[in-house]
């Protein structure tokens, strides 16, 4: 098995116990996707939710002084980081999945229609959202750890808000880009991606780059 | 190969604190016992050796891998036991095993199991169930899961009560017996080492001491003892360390110092004397 695929096992080993929990944090954004008749603030309330929680695994690491395990475990310290990204990124796509499907039950039970414009614009949202706050919440818990570091589980909350400023201020017919985007769903997800990928890219990098100059 | 550790020149600098020029060898089939008081530095140079902490110089040999080029490779055949678990207190027994054994390609679950029942482990608890000698012998247990050809051990049997102590130190001897396996573990019990250890390597405030054989660091050194008229300035100024008392005096000397002590008293010195005396760098205390 690829060390870094071992990586993310064990992050969903210490994880395991608090699964539960973690579900339940998914009911609270149906019940505003609910409220607010929209699947885009949803989404984006369901993404921001599983971001504040990528932190479980840095709290649980240094509640249990873990770091020595990782520490003597025969894996390069750039598996291990790559390993808890994935990790992340399969929670967040976990969430995105339920969210795409909840949401927009609860929304034609309450008459809404919903379509697959809209179905595709809100999965990129989440999938962007997402990324934004991993990818800034990342480097600063290894940098810092999750206690030092608690105020990067609140990016995802400070990120919602402009969301919903934007969602509803942004002059969409006056930029050229983002209506192109919006009008073309495959040019929109083929940006969306790009992005989201050269993000993370950056973001590993500087994880790794932290964690290797970082002493136990 | 017959060292399967070997440190060399290692060196480390902190705000206000330097280990500097460590230099062992542990050979294959030994216990060595890492010494020295508190804050001397054995915990820093474990973490160096262990890759935890980035070195200011030096260089470590595991099992004849290098430390940092090739760390997978050493670390591979590398168990380690801190003073406290390293596993989530969350995890049960057997969750212990799903995790930690998809690392290791030699992980033996049969060995796992046989390891648990002997140190009478059941493996539906949980890690946070366990007394802290269990939790030891847990992180013992998946050590030997893979036939970790060298334990690494800090400070292992502080906070363990005689017994468990007694049979820790039983385990790391059976553990060796075969001469195929090295354990180096720090301490600041001398006790557990007069039994278990081969290797001495004493560090004092940074700086590396003594590194050889037990007997050779016992034989090293010698106590006398006399009266307050037979304390010369040039005696005390061949001690290692003196106490003093109301009727007398008792020393640290160096063996090969000896013939310049034959009037006073003299008796083989423990560990403890040694680390004792020395510690207080010659200074005389009352």
């Amino acid at each position: 098995m690829n060390n870094i695929w071992k990586a993310t096992k064990l992050d969903f080993s210490l994880i395991r116990p608090y699964v539960k929990t973690i579900c339940f944090t998914m009911i609270l954004p149906v019940v505003f996707a609910a409220i607010n008749h929209s699947l885009l603030t949803g989404i984006s309330f369901a993404m921001c939710f599983i971001a504040m929680t990528t932190g479980y695994t840095f709290s649980i690491t240094e509640k249990n002084s873990m770091e020595r395990l990782y520490g003597i475990l025969p894996i390069r310290k750039s598996d291990m980081v790559i390993g808890r990204y994935i990790f992340i990124i399969i929670m967040g796509a976990i969430a995105l999945i339920f969210s795409l499907v909840a949401h927009p039950i609860i929304l034609l039970i309450l008459g809404e229609s919903v379509s697959i414009l809209d179905f595709i614009n809100a999965a990129t949202t989440g999938i962007f959202l997402f990324a934004l706050y991993t990818v800034f919440q990342l480097p600063g818990y290894y940098k810092l750890g999750s206690i030092k570091g608690r105020v990067f589980m609140y990016i995802p909350v400070a990120g919602f808000l402009i969301t919903l400023l934007l969602i509803t201020k942004i002059p969409v017919g006056k930029s050229m880009l983002f209506v192109t985007l919006i009008n073309s769903p495959v040019l929109l997800i083929v940006f969306a991606i790009m992005l989201v990928a050269v993000m993370y890219a950056i973001s590993i990098w500087v994880s790794i780059k932290i964690l290797k100059n970082k002493e136990i | 190969m017959n060292n399967y550790l070997e440190v060399r020149n290692l060196s480390k600098s902190f705000e206000g604190f330097q280990l500097h020029d460590i230099t062992f060898t542990l050979p294959k089939g030994y216990i060595m016992g890492l010494i020295g008081p508190n804050g001397s530095g054995k915990t820093t140079t474990i973490k160096l050796i262990l890759n935890m902490l980035k070195r200011t110089s030096g260089e470590v040999k595991i099992l004849g891998f290098d430390s940092i080029t090739n760390e997978q490779e050493a670390k591979r055949n590398l168990g380690v036991v801190f003073d406290s678990n390293y596993f989530s207190d969350e995890w049960k027994i057997s969750q212990v095993e799903k995790s930690v054994s998809a690392f290791y390609e030699n992980w033996n679950t049969q060995k796992f199991s046989e390891t648990l029942k002997r140190f009478h482990i059941q493996p539906s608890k949980k890690v946070k169930e366990l007394s802290k000698g269990m939790q030891m012998k847990l992180m013992l247990a998946c050590a030997f899961s893979y036939d970790a050809k060298l334990l690494i051990l800090d400070e292992p049997t502080s906070g363990l009560d005689p017994v468990s102590r007694d049979e820790l130190l039983h385990i790391l001897s059976e553990y060796i017996e075969d001469g195929e396996h090295s354990v180096l573990f720090s301490t600041h019990i001398t006790g557990d080492l007069e039994r278990t250890a081969d290797y001495i390597t004493y560090i004092s405030y940074g700086e590396l001491f003594f590194s050889g054989g037990k007997d050779e660091f016992i034989d090293s050194f010698k106590i006398v003892k006399g009266g307050c008229e037979e304390l010369s300035a040039d005696l005390s100024k061949k001690m290692l360390g003196i106490r003093k008392f109301s009727t007398g005096f008792e020393a640290l000397v160096k063996t090969e110092d000896l013939r310049q002590f034959a009037h006073l008293n003299v008796e083989p010195a423990t560990i403890d004397d040694i680390v004792v005396f020395t510690s207080r760098k010659g200074e005389q205390y009352e």
